[in-house]
């Protein structure tokens, strides 16, 4: 099958909803419409991939989502970042990501044996050697090796032990989940990663997997195939014991508080509403929306590859935009649920100077906070 | 008597620095093992360098001609095997430089000398010669025996190892030594010197360096240290990862193939502080260093420490900086 | 124009805590991940760079185990036509004179123009296999090279001094020359592109074959042998600034002033 088969490119009506809802076509050298048809009209890839805003785009699927004839342009773009891979030519950073990841099991390339040093002196199981769970929690590779990221994990391993969850982790043996390498166009990769992943998924022994990250969620749920597993991402499970009344929240966070829907968590897998329960359910807190909110959040340029490429664009980044927009409606924090859109919209806040102002919390950071939990 | 030899460099008719260093470890080695310190000096019209260099040692072998006017390590090569063979020195000392590293291992293999390369000590039990070098990036040092007996041994010297003051005035002679070349070496020609391309910064004539490492990570985490730099009324250099990505131009880089600096101030911010990168900058009069492995070398280097990320250090200090600036 | 471009597989510690082995003369190895010498790495998209310009074909060869036959697939990957690996225990113990050797006797039945080589290795940092490689092939070299513009017999090669200078040099060939970092931007190695070379043969070779007696080679053959190997003293290192990040931003800022910087 070749390229234009595969991507259907011959049902495209080139109407351009694509371009029209794609968050960096305003700014980028990136029109994907337009990329369409010069593949089209070309008969093969070639051509395309001289486009220098390829890896600009975040993959927040805004495009495949709205495309009226069901096509997929957002794979379109993976699909010729795939060329260029197998071709060899593709931006030093990302070079340094693949190969990272492929070494170490990490695209920031750290030693794997220094993976779990988030966890500080918290016992946490690892499966199977100490033992068996119900639930595995998959880390993810930004949230174990991130200074600023490193409390995540240690709020959520608290909150299930509190709760009483039975629950265990991979330890080093954890690798990436594939989630940004398929879309960096490293399809064989990717195929290497998720049969080492399903393979300690199910040496683990247990039955369900939570996750940090909305993009290993996403990948684990749409893309791995996995058979026999329940995936969730974690506020779906906090949701839920909320729900039971297995965690409660006793202290008061009187603040006004901007939930921020993340691409692989909201538009694409339409998990809106347990972020919101969770935060709706803390004493004194005040939630507000964007109007740019659920289906149409506006995607703060962290996904498909951005954290390794810096945008080609010039002008306001998302980010930027949604600090400021956060902070006219009198936000004094945005709440969010995905690692990748806390790091860029920290970045945002600092770069538009409102870091003092609007301050970037995880959620997990926030019922830190509502149960009381020190030192974590 | 026997004797130790040591290579002389220069380059566009000046000495340099790595000479004063061997010949202050070959005199402490001289003493130690009762030996004679000589001095090689190859080149054409080198006369005067000689004159310089005689002082520091009990011979000073100088031999000229118009294939040796640059350094070409063909040519050189013919003529030290020359002089080891006719003097059979007990010891070859060769700079780890850009011309020791082209002469040196050819040298040795070719007239059969035992060689320990890029060596940072060299200590002397009884009648045994052991090198010391780093491995593995300057994470481990070695204790090296050279394999078998030998005559001769030949150990290339790493940069900034030995001091270069405090030698003794010897003021030996300066003895021309006669070389018949059968050859012109028209198979290795030297065509001429290219300077780097100059960008406008010369980091060598900065009071402050802000200098950047592999853990800059991103070029768009630049932006914060240039400001640090100019609040500091300084410039920023890198390390070699940083300009072998052209996430700055090479004229920045400071190292033994990068320029070497020696500022009022020198922050190291990401550096992990590899032997290559410190030799350019070891006489910094204030170094700190900011980096998240503890165990990084820079921190043997650095008169102060923190260890953290530098994308978090950074911007709390330009902050502060700017802060008691507009005190 | 046949290329030959000799690779090692070498650790990757960048921030990784070393220690000591059992033996005092080696690091564990146990955890860590290795792959190509970085230099060499450079010399194999050089090679490749050259031959997909001026035609031929690029051989890589390794002295190693049978892991190394990971760094050999990686450069068919890249763009390399024939792999070569040889392995024979008695190499173990080899410095870099008797690796020179030892790639001399299998090179010197390789019809070549031009060897590559890395300036050095990130293991042990010798920076000696490429000169000692050209003078027992009887062929000239240059080290440290930057930049190479291939000639009819002829290169003109750009080698790395100090302080940002260059040297321009004109070499006949066949020569070996030792490829310096940063002389090209290697390309990206995709998994699919290892996958579709995993079944080329890799010729094996060893002592017998290439015509070496044993005491030519391993720590016999050898100029030095590592006696013992050891943390560095860490001696009075750098004094550590502790305190909150206000606190030590704080510290730090009084040393500018202290020191009139600002």
């Amino acid at each position: 099958m070749d390229f234009l088969e595969k991507h259907e490119l011959y049902a495209c009506l080139q109407c351009g909803k694509c371009t029209g809802g794609c968050p960096v076509s305003m700014k980028a050298p990136l029109n994907i419409r337009s990329l369409m048809r010069q593949v089209l009209m070309a008969g093969k890839p070639d051509v395309a991939l001289e486009c220098p805003g390829l890896w600009d785009c975040t993959t927040c699927a805004t495009c495949t989502l709205r495309c009226p004839r069901g096509l997929k342009p957002s794979e379109v773009i993976v699909g010729l970042r795939g060329e260029l891979v197998e071709g060899g030519n593709v931006p030093k950073t990302v070079i340094d990501a693949l190969e990272g990841t492929f070494k170490h099991g990490n695209p920031w390339g750290k030693p794997r044996q220094k993976r779990m040093e988030w966890k500080g002196d918290l016992a946490v199981k690892v499966l199977p050697e100490e033992g068996k769970a119900e639930w595995l929690y998959y880390i993810g590779c930004e949230s174990c090796y991130d200074p600023r990221l490193q409390r995540i994990p240690r709020i959520l391993c608290r909150v299930l032990e509190t709760a009483g969850v039975s629950f265990g982790i991979l330890g080093t043996k954890e690798s990436c989940c594939g989630n940004e390498i398929r879309r960096m166009g490293e399809a064989g990769l990717f195929e290497e990663l998720r049969e080492g992943n399903i393979k300690n998924f199910r040496a683990s022994g247990a039955q369900a997997i939570i996750t940090t990250s909305p993009h290993c969620y996403n990948t684990f749920e749409t893309e791995y195939k996995l058979e026999g597993f329940k995936v969730l991402h974690y506020s779906q499970l906090l949701a839920d014991l909320l729900k039971e009344g297995k965690i409660k929240f006793s202290h008061e966070v009187k603040k006004k508080v901007a939930y921020h829907d993340p691409c692989f968590l909201g538009k694409q897998n339409q998990i809106f509403d347990p972020p919101r329960q969770i935060l709706k359910a803390i004493p004194g807190l005040e939630l507000l929306e964007f109007d740019r909110s659920r289906e149409r959040s506006l995607c703060c340029e962290g996904g498909g590859g951005r954290m390794w490429v810096e945008g080609t664009g010039e002008g306001e980044r998302n980010s930027e935009t949604r600090v400021k927009d956060a902070h006219a409606m009198g936000a004094e924090i945005i709440a969010t649920a995905c690692p990748f859109c806390l790091l860029t919209l920290e970045d945002g806040a600092k770069t538009t100077g409102l870091e003092e102002k609007v301050l970037i919390r995880e959620v997990l950071e926030l019922v830190a906070d509502a149960m009381g939990f020190e030192n974590v | 008597m026997a004797e130790i030899m040591v290579l002389m460099e220069h380059r566009q008719g000046e000495m340099r620095d790595i000479n004063l260093e061997m010949l202050s470890k070959g005199q402490e080695l001289a003493e130690k093992t009762k030996a004679e310190l000589t001095a090689v000096l190859l080149g054409k019209g080198v006369a005067s360098m000689a004159d310089n260099i005689k002082r520091f040692c009990h011979h000073t072998l100088i031999c000229e001609d118009e294939r040796l006017a640059q350094f070409n390590s063909d040519p050189y090569q013919d003529v030290l095997s020359f002089m080891i063979k006719e003097r059979k020195p007990a010891l070859v000392l060769i700079g780890q430089t850009a011309c020791g590293m082209d002469l040196a291992p050819a040298l040795a293999t070719s007239a059969g000398i035992p060689l320990a390369t890029d060596c940072y000590q060299i200590e002397v039990k009884g009648d045994t010669v052991l090198p010391f070098r780093q491995m593995y990036g300057g994470k481990m040092s070695a204790e090296v025996h050279f394999a078998k007996k030998a005559p001769c041994y030949m150990i290339t010297v790493r940069v900034g190892s030995f001091p270069s003051e405090g030698l003794r005035e010897i003021n030996g002679a300066v003895e021309k030594v006669a070389f018949t070349f059968d050859k012109d070496y028209a198979y290795k020609k030297f065509l001429q010197y290219v300077e780097a391309a100059v960008g406008g910064v010369d980091i060598t004539q900065a009071d402050v360096l802000v200098s950047v490492g592999r853990g800059i990570g991103d070029p768009e985490n630049l932006p914060m240290v240039e400001e640090l730099a100019s609040l500091l009324g300084g410039v920023v250099s890198c390390s070699r990862p940083v300009a072998d990505k052209n996430w700055l131009p090479k004229e920045r880089q400071v190292g033994t193939s990068g320029k070497t600096v020696k500022p009022k101030l020198y922050i190291a911010l990401g550096i992990s502080g590899a032997f290559q990168h410190t030799a350019g900058m070891k006489g910094a009069t204030t170094i700190i260093a900011v980096n998240k492995d503890p165990k990084a070398p820079i921190f043997n280097v650095a008169h102060y420490g923190i260890v953290d990320d530098l994308l978090k250090v950074v911007p709390g200090l330009v902050a502060k900086v700017k802060e008691r600036k507009g005190a | 124009m046949d290329i030959i471009v000799c690779i090692k597989r070498v650790p990757e510690v960048a921030e990784i805590d070393l220690q000591v082995d059992q033996t005092g003369k080696g690091i564990k190895t146990e955890g860590l991940v290795f792959c190509v010498n970085d230099w060499d790495n450079y010399a194999i998209e050089e090679a490749v760079r050259i031959k997909e310009k001026h035609g031929g074909t690029v051989t890589a060869i390794t002295v190693g185990s049978e892991e190394s036959e990971d760094v050999l697939r990686r450069a068919l990957a890249l763009g390399a036509d024939e792999a070569v690996m040889i392995t024979d225990q008695k190499t173990e113990g080899s410095d870099a004179y008797a690796t020179a050797k030892i790639l001399a006797a299998a090179i010197k039945n390789i019809p070549y123009t031009i060897i590559l080589a890395g300036a050095l290795a990130d293991d042990d940092g010798y920076a000696q296999v490429g000169a000692s490689l050209a003078e027992l092939l009887g062929i000239p070299h240059a080290t440290l090279v930057t930049n190479m513009e291939i000639g009819e017999k002829r290169v003109k090669v750009r080698r790395e001094l100090e302080g940002g200078l260059e040297e321009a040099l004109d070499v006949e060939t066949p020569a070996v020359f030792t490829i310096q970092s940063g002389i090209n931007e290697p390309r990206y190695v995709s998994i699919m592109g290892i996958r579709r070379v995993a079944k080329k043969e890799i010729k094996k070779l060893d002592l017998g074959a290439m015509g070496l007696a044993p005491d030519q080679v391993g720590t016999t053959g050898s100029f030095i042998v590592v006696e013992r190997i050891f943390t560095p003293p860490v001696g009075e290192g750098a004094q550590l600034l502790q305190g909150s990040p206000d606190e030590v931003a704080t510290k730090v800022t009084d040393i500018f002033q202290k020191g009139g910087v600002i």
